[in-house]
């Protein structure tokens, strides 16, 4: 076996800016985070974020894809501002009842203190008639270990859940 | 719970580069096959290409692919090819310091004596709003052999991987809960 739950997070009914993994094992070779989330900001839609060590500086570059159902566009940012790397858009307040977008995000070597981190995610959501289908990466710029992980939004909806895997290169012990 | 992900080999990239990385003896007893790479080139641009080949077998009318791909100086696109090796994109020796690709590689039913199928997710990162690549391949290997064995290089026979680039293959198991 190689891949280990650490944690998970279920939103409860008032609702969450974000959900925070803290003292991250240092065991594992790889992460990998599983979501399934909707938001409950009225407007427009935006994407659920993604910050490491706490570090909301302005040390990522973040490059993002995506397909609306009629055509697509790509973008990217750095600089100052962004403290943060995209995931996936999130169905919010006037999406479609009870729709929850989803998504997968990987991070590899997140303790080799020879590399940036480079995180990679793909997800979206369909809303019958509606919807965006998502791929980003983008780097923080910054070796140190991860020991933390913060996956926001404006405001998380109940029933919101964020998993986060451990991913080994061997067979553990016991396992 | 279900033994589902299994590692096989991973390597590591010494201080001396590698110009190649081979997994031999893939065995055969699981279902999919998924390979997992962290690497950075050493040739001079922002980009660099590495290749997927599968048991040795170079002939060019064996591969091809079609790609949703975003540079992001520009929009998205999409094509295909014929010809070339599967490939990943990944960062070059001109991208940011210390920045290498997050890549993965899923191929389903790899000892079936079909033709292979594979999804290929990787990004090329860069400290800049554009120079960075993301991009998503649906690949085809034309042979009807099981794979046995996968070799990643550069796709010009130039360029190595640098020191700490990491290739680890897993065995995927499909099986009843």
């Amino acid at each position: 076996m190689s891949m280990y739950p650490i944690a998970t997070t279920t939103v409860g009914s008032g609702g969450s800016t974000g959900v925070t993994f803290s003292s991250i094992p240092q065991n594992f070779t790889h992460l990998q985070i599983r979501y399934s989330v909707r938001g409950t900001n009225s407007g427009t839609n935006d994407f659920t974020y993604v910050q490491l060590n706490g570090d909301g500086g302005n040390n990522y570059a973040r490059h993002h894809m995506q397909g609306d159902g009629s055509s697509a566009i790509s973008f990217g940012q750095t600089g100052s501002g962004i403290g943060a790397i995209w995931a996936a858009q999130v169905p919010f307040a006037s999406t479609t009842s009870n729709v929850f977008g989803s998504g997968i995000i990987d991070i590899l070597d997140y303790t080799n203190t020879n590399k940036n981190k480079t995180v990679r995610s793909i997800g979206g959501f369909d809303a019958n008639g509606s919807g965006y289908a998502n791929l980003s990466s983008g780097v923080w710029m910054n070796t140190s270990a991860i020991t933390s992980i913060l996956v926001s939004y404006p405001n998380y909806a109940q029933y919101t859940t964020v998993s986060l895997y451990g991913i080994t290169t061997s067979s553990v012990t016991g396992a | 719970m279900s033994v589902f992900l299994q590692p096989i080999y991973t390597q590591t990239v010494g201080s001396g580069g590698a110009s190649s990385i081979t997994f031999n003896n893939i065995p055969q007893t699981f279902t999919d096959l998924k390979i997992v790479v962290s690497t950075r080139m050493n040739n001079a641009s922002t980009l660099g290409y590495t290749t997927i080949r599968f048991n040795g077998d170079t002939a060019s009318t064996l591969y091809s692919y079609t790609y949703l791909d975003a540079n992001l100086g520009g929009g998205p696109s999409s094509s295909r090819s014929s010809g070339n090796p599967w490939f990943l994109n990944v960062p070059g020796a001109s991208s940011t310091t210390n920045t290498f690709s997050n890549s993965e590689v899923y191929i389903p039913n790899y000892t079936s004596s079909n033709y292979k199928q594979g999804i290929l997710d990787t990004t090329g990162e860069n400290n800049a709003t554009s120079g960075a690549w993301l991009t998503e391949y649906a690949s085809l290997y034309r042979s009807t052999s099981p794979i046995t064995s996968i070799t990643l290089n550069d796709l010009f026979n130039s360029a190595s991987f640098v020191q700490y680039s990491t290739f680890s293959l897993y065995g995927v198991l499909r099986q009843g809960v």
